[in-house]
């Protein structure tokens, strides 16, 4: 067993305003990546405001005080860099990797837009990013079959009021009602110094990066008081499942089995991760050999499970999979909870546990290749967890996790009653 | 609050440097490595001149059947038996084909690698291939594109392919084939093809530390029991541009935005002007900076994104636009479209323009081609194209010399807003008499 996952330097310090700042240093190849994780996300927004946070990510692009309306992209790709942005339950982030001599650039970059936003928004920066949004629904929610399939998940996981009810994209008659001075208080709100980690990985020192740090970051102001999340760590059982079906223009039937595990980062949500390993990634798993070969009443390409990495609730466990030609709905679906069943009763192999464990190491080191990967694996654990230096124990608490806690957690929480069915059934033609 | 108004200007340039490469014959193949020092994981791939280029006409798909059947047990084996032993060791088999190759690869903790390379050889040169099993996995991937292609994109690609180069060639029909191509593939097709392109050596390509690598024994694995040398690979084929531009509108009903595939011919990647060409591309559509990008979606809020791009195998190549739309605002988006790349032909690209995209592509070279996955696929492309070494590091001139000049003529001489088809997948009773009314072209219903 490896001792650390991440073996690459770690320093860190703290700017007067709250301003955490990261840095690995990693002379390997001449770039570096630029991260900032902004703790807020939809678990955020309150009812009548959803897909505000990530509308919001949009208008973080269109220009700031010293940065015109789509100027940020283009000196960025103009750097020779790559960009993007991304909003989920949880949080925001951003990220630029450039070639090192441009390390400065994204920085001043980040600090505008940080710092700068308000002044520079107008009302047709937010029309123009609302159709955008939209579109972004239309095309990869609305127009695809299943693509719906998280916006129903979710309410069924997580009753009204739990911060992750509602999905990230938000509603359409939300979008629509966005107004500029709720997104003018929503950046004064959260985007504080205060309230994001700055990450900093690559061709680059420690010493450079804090000295940018305080020379771009610095002025900025904190904010006393960011309004917390609502509290979502307890979601009370309802002792019956949660079931759902739709008929809809889709090529064959579909199920979802999902269940509430444990917050990431935690060691149950550790045990969560190696299971869905075992239960649904890979030929060598229980779904694929199962229902995809052994039974083949599933689609091999299109039969998984995984968990997704959610920190402030217990975060869900998904188990798919879509009907061969001929397989009815009803039976897939027996056979998916069947399977999900039995890691309760069928204790796993120890060739199994090995399998996901390999699979699970090759995945971190993956993510650890390139210096984007690492940065945003520091900002997550710095945010998260309040110390980036965590990241370290997340591999070598996958490959400490037993058979035996598999079972028990299977056995605990992935029972018939705490379960969500959803199905697809293609429209009568 | 206090911002620092001044932008900074950049610090002293890195020198660019692509990995060490080594190239060595071994045990009757071809060996081509990067060195990563220090890096953990480790990335071989097996490259074979058995592409889609090489499946008959009638047999689109076959390479894709062929790469699933690989993994259904082997002469040592069976298939639960190979998942098992492959994904022990942390990797899936990956495979993937393009026009010009074919290629299985796999992605280990670098102490693992021989072990890895040893199933994969195992799965590539003596697969199974077991009648029986041959058939079903036949079945499920021509189930898995009819899945596909119940997603916007498929289809309209597919008319597009085959307007711009005629369904008579292999070349102007689908890349992994149709739902009914491969529904018609028989076991014989699958056999034959894989005694014909996947017992040749091929090139093995290796990229991670190759301190902690032995590549002649790797060599030696994956090229055990090989034989048969190179097969003629076929020159630049010259397709002709249709001179008259079409609309195709493929009927998507209830579609709450329709796809855009336009499209023309242009030239095969060996071109002397594929360097300009590739710039003229990127200002037009190749980044978010673009040209269609700004004003399709920054400007109009028509779309979540549009590009456009010259992609280019060894034979052939096409410059094609696609998007997703609004509904209601189809007709709109596609004359502005139609617009950009007329007024790029006509007038070309400014300094400004060609600033970001010269300076865009060159620093891609250093920031995406980071970990062993993305330098073992630089690698395949030195391959596949006869490049040297020294590839990526001349390239990277190239790009940053592109004059304006050199650039607006590669613009002026390889885009064809005259000649593009247009498919349009859309919900045809709501966008048909719009499409009519755009003036662009003919309005032809695909049947």
């Amino acid at each position: 067993m490896p001792d650390s996952g991440f073996p690459w330097p770690i320093e860190t310090t703290r700017l007067d305003n709250g301003l955490r700042v990261v840095v690995s240093e990693d002379r390997t190849a001449p770039a570096v990546a630029v991260n900032l994780w902004y703790d807020v996300g939809s678990r955020h927004e309150p009812a009548g405001q959803t897909g505000f946070a990530h509308l919001f990510e949009h208008l973080m692009f269109e220009g700031s005080v010293n940065v015109a309306k789509t100027e940020h992209m283009k000196l960025i790709q103009g750097a020779g860099g790559s960009l993007n942005a991304t909003t989920n339950p949880d949080r925001t982030n951003y990220f630029e990797t450039v070639p090192a001599e441009h390390l400065e650039l994204a920085l001043w970059l980040e600090a505008d837009r940080m710092g700068g936003l308000v002044p520079a928004l107008t009302q047709e920066t937010l029309d123009n990013q609302r159709d955008v949004v939209k579109n972004e629904r239309r095309q990869r929610y609305e127009n695809v079959p299943y693509g719906d399939a998280w916006l129903r998940l979710l309410p069924l996981l997580y009753p009204p009021g739990h911060p992750y009810h509602h999905a990230t994209i938000g509603s359409m008659a939300d979008l629509n009602a966005a107004d500029l001075a709720t997104f003018q208080e929503f950046h004064s709100t959260y985007y504080a110094p205060n309230n994001a980690v700055l990450t900093v990985v690559g061709d680059t020192t420690a010493a450079e990066v804090f000295g940018l740090a305080d020379k771009y970051f610095g002025g900025l102001a904190a904010r006393a008081d960011i309004p917390a999340a609502p509290d979502g760590r307890t979601v009370p059982a309802t002792g019956r499942p949660a079931v759902e079906t739709v008929t809809a223009d889709v090529p064959a039937p579909r199920v979802y089995v999902a269940h509430r595990t444990h917050p990431f980062g935690t060691p149950g949500y550790d045990v969560t991760t190696v299971l869905a390993t075992v239960l649904g990634s890979g030929r060598g798993s229980r779904l694929y050999q199962r229902l995809a070969d052994g039974e083949r009443i599933a689609q091999p390409d299109l039969v998984g499970a995984y968990g997704v990495d959610l920190a402030h609730a217990p975060a869900p466990l998904i188990a798919t999979a879509t009907a061969r030609p001929g397989v009815s709905a009803e039976r897939l679906r027996d056979g998916l909870a069947e399977v999900v069943d039995e890691l309760a009763t069928v204790p796993v192999t120890a060739a199994e546990l090995d399998r996901a464990k390999a699979l699970l190491s090759t995945m971190w080191w993956r993510q650890m290749s390139t210096v984007d990967g690492r940065a945003d694996t520091l900002g997550r654990y710095a945010t998260q967890f309040g110390d980036p230096a965590r990241a370290a124990d997340r591999l070598p608490a996958w490959l400490a996790v037993t058979a035996e806690q598999i079972a028990e957690q299977a056995a605990e929480l992935l029972g018939a009653a705490d379960r969500v069915i959803l199905t697809y059934l293609p429209e009568e033609k | 609050m206090s911002l620092i108004a001044t932008r900074p200007g950049p610090g002293a340039a890195r020198a660019y440097r692509f990995p060490q490469v080594v190239r060595r014959t071994a045990a009757g193949g071809q060996v081509v490595a990067a060195h990563l020092p220090g890096q953990n994981l480790a990335v071989a791939l097996l490259l074979l001149d058995g592409g889609a280029g090489r499946e008959p006409v009638g047999k689109e798909g076959l390479g894709a059947v062929l790469a699933k059947a690989l993994e259904e047990g082997t002469a040592q084996r069976d298939a639960t038996a190979y998942a098992l032993a492959i994904e022990a060791l942390g990797t899936e088999l990956s495979t993937g084909l393009d026009w010009d190759s074919f290629q299985v690869s796999v992605q280990v903790p670098v102490d693992r690698l021989t072990a890895a390379v040893e199933l994969l050889a195992e799965a590539v040169r003596t697969p199974r291939l077991d009648p029986a099993d041959v058939r079903r996995v036949r079945d499920d991937e021509a189930t898995a594109l009819r899945m596909d292609w119940a997603n916007p994109g498929p289809r309209a690609d597919a008319v597009l392919r085959a307007e711009l180069f005629g369904a008579q060639h292999r070349w102007g029909r689908p890349l992994y084939g149709d739902p009914d191509s491969v529904a018609a593939l028989e076991v014989d097709d699958v056999t034959v093809f894989h005694s014909e392109w996947f017992i040749r050596p091929g090139t093995l390509i290796v990229a991670g530390d190759l301190d902690r690598i032995d590549l002649d024994a790797l060599a030696a694995t994956a090229f055990a029991g090989a034989g048969g040398g190179p097969v003629e690979r076929g020159g630049p084929i010259d397709v002709p541009l249709t001179g008259q531009r079409r609309i195709i509108l493929v009927d998507r009903p209830g579609s709450v935005q329709s796809t855009l595939r336009l499209g023309h011919p242009s030239p095969h990647r060996a071109h002397p002007d594929h360097v300009p060409m590739t710039l003229a591309g990127t200002v037009l559509g190749g980044a978010f900076t673009s040209r269609l990008n700004h004003l399709i979606r920054e400007v109009r809020g028509y779309t979540y994104g549009i590009r456009g791009d010259f992609a280019s195998s060894r034979r052939f190549g096409r410059f094609a636009v696609s998007s997703g739309v609004q509904t209601a605002v189809t007709a709109p988006a596609l004359v502005e479209s139609v617009g950009e790349i007329s007024r790029t032909q006509l007038t070309g690209v400014t300094e400004d323009e060609l600033e970001v995209a010269r300076s865009w592509r060159a620093g891609q070279l250093s920031v995406e081609l980071q970990s062993p996955r993305a330098i073992a696929a630089a690698l395949t492309t030195l391959v596949v194209h006869d490049l040297p070494d020294d590839y990526h590091a001349r390239l990277r001139e190239q790009l940053l010399a592109a004059t304006v000049e050199d650039v607006s003529a590669a613009a002026a001489t390889y885009l064809h807003p005259e000649s593009l088809t247009m498919v349009i997948e859309g919900d045809a009773a709501v966008i048909r008499d719009e499409l009519v009314a755009s003036g662009l072209g003919e309005v032809l219903d695909h049947t």
